[in-house]
């Protein structure tokens, strides 16, 4: 299974793309991280193949 | 080599401790479980850590740990969100490791004897992926490894009826960057994970050598009340003895025992180590604290004999009761009823709570 990550820009962290998918709009989870991370920011076959194949990345 | 700490998990076992926090956050011998991990991981000389985090705790965990200088490690945080299995929580970690090795280590597990052989052994060869193992009474609950007689894994059996071996995988492993492409190929498991075990299976099937390495001393996974009870035992028995709190004159310590500096100990109080005793605690006249016990930061014992016990912190107990074999929460108060009418406990209990009257 593809395994799709997104890196903040501004402190590092990594957030999977299924956590990006399911808030669409977020804010860094990263602590006192004000950046914002979009699930429309990841590269398009990322989010097609997340989008196809999202019932694997559900428990 | 870089390390990567798991840290997600709902830690429903351990209810209801975990209702209000991480498990890798329940303290063990007055230190979080997580910072066990941290402190073989640089022991190791891995300094550059990847915790991966799931929902709960994550701001908690970023709390205490930071950027890591406070242990003289770097750390990245990684989100994974779902807890869809060990193999994607270190497909996660993929951006994270690059082209190097990594260690991946279950951040509710402590080891008595740390990593450093289980890197030495991986590093001694030309090894895709190295496990640590375990022997277990009972090796039909765990993974089990299949082994040649020179160590290298032949084959990982889940739960097996037949186990070949009694070596059960410890929750830490050494990975080159190959176990990345293993993951991508995976398919979830019939209960919905990446395991990492099917990714492991995987390198073998594709003629990868995979070392071996059996731990030696004791290794616990603190996934129960029962566990960190356990590993609290554990942990106080290799414990040095410092003691730099108050004891008042006519009070009895004796045995290992660890004061913090800002704890009083009053006269007519007797405290027998193994005991760890954290900030701010007071430990008041007519109370015993017996062996095996850590008591948390800012708690007051009064009147209570309490051996074999972990008081996470905060807490009040006054009660001419004898409490053992227990796991008390944070902001906990135990009290007295006597006199009080009519006569029984009195009692406010949190959801999944354990009572024994």
């Amino acid at each position: 299974m593809r395994i799709i990550t997104d890196t903040c820009s501004e402190c590092g962290t990594v957030v999977a793309a299924n956590e990006l998918e399911a808030e669409r709009i977020m804010q860094c989870p990263g602590l006192s991280c004000d950046a914002i991370l979009r699930f429309a920011d990841l590269p398009e076959d990322a989010r097609r193949y997340f989008l196809n194949h999202h019932d694997e990345y559900e428990l | 080599m870089k390390g990567v700490l798991l840290s997600g998990g709902t830690g429903s076992r351990l209810r209801p401790i975990t209702h209000t926090g991480p498990k890798q956050l329940v303290p063990v011998a007055n230190k979080p479980v997580i910072e066990y991990a941290i402190q073989d991981l640089k022991a190791a000389g891995v300094t550059d850590i990847g915790i991966v985090l799931g929902h709960k705790g994550r701001t908690a965990i970023q709390e205490l740990l930071g950027d890591g200088s406070a242990y003289g490690v770097d750390i990245t945080y990684i989100i994974q969100g779902e807890p869809l299995g060990l193999a994607h929580a270190a497909g996660c970690a993929r951006d994270f490791v690059g082209d190097d090795d990594f260690v991946m280590y279950l951040g509710d597990n402590i080891l008595k004897a740390g990593i450093v052989d289980l890197i030495e052994s991986f590093d001694a060869g030309e090894y895709d992926a190295g496990i640590a193992l375990q022997s277990v009474d009972s090796p039909q609950q765990f993974g089990v490894a299949d082994l040649d007689d020179d160590g290298t894994v032949r084959n990982l059996v889940e739960k097996p009826d037949n186990p070949p071996s009694n070596l059960a995988l410890v929750g830490i492993y050494v990975f080159s960057p190959v176990i990345f492409d293993a993951i991508e190929r995976l398919e979830p498991s019939w209960r919905g994970e990446l395991e990492i075990t099917d990714a492991i299976q995987l390198l073998i099937d594709d003629g990868c050598d995979i070392d071996s390495h059996v731990v030696t001393g004791w290794w616990k996974d603190t996934g129960k009340p029962v566990d960190i009870l356990e590993a609290n035992r554990l942990v106080l028995e290799d414990q040095t003895p410092e003691i730099r709190g108050q004891v008042d004159s006519g009070a009895e310590v004796t045995g290992s025992v660890e004061i913090d500096e800002s704890a009083v100990i009053d006269s007519d109080a007797v405290v027998r180590g193994p005991v760890s005793i954290a900030s701010d605690v007071n430990i008041k006249p007519g109370t015993y604290v017996g062996p095996y016990t850590s008591i948390g930061s800012n708690t007051t014992l009064a009147n209570v004999h309490i051996e074999n016990s972990v008081v996470i912190g905060d807490t009040t107990i006054n009660a001419n009761e004898r409490i053992v074999d227990s796991l008390i929460g944070r902001g906990t108060t135990v009290e007295s009823a006597a006199g009080s009418l009519p006569e029984g406990r009195r009692l406010v209990v949190g959801e999944n709570s354990n009572l024994k009257l």
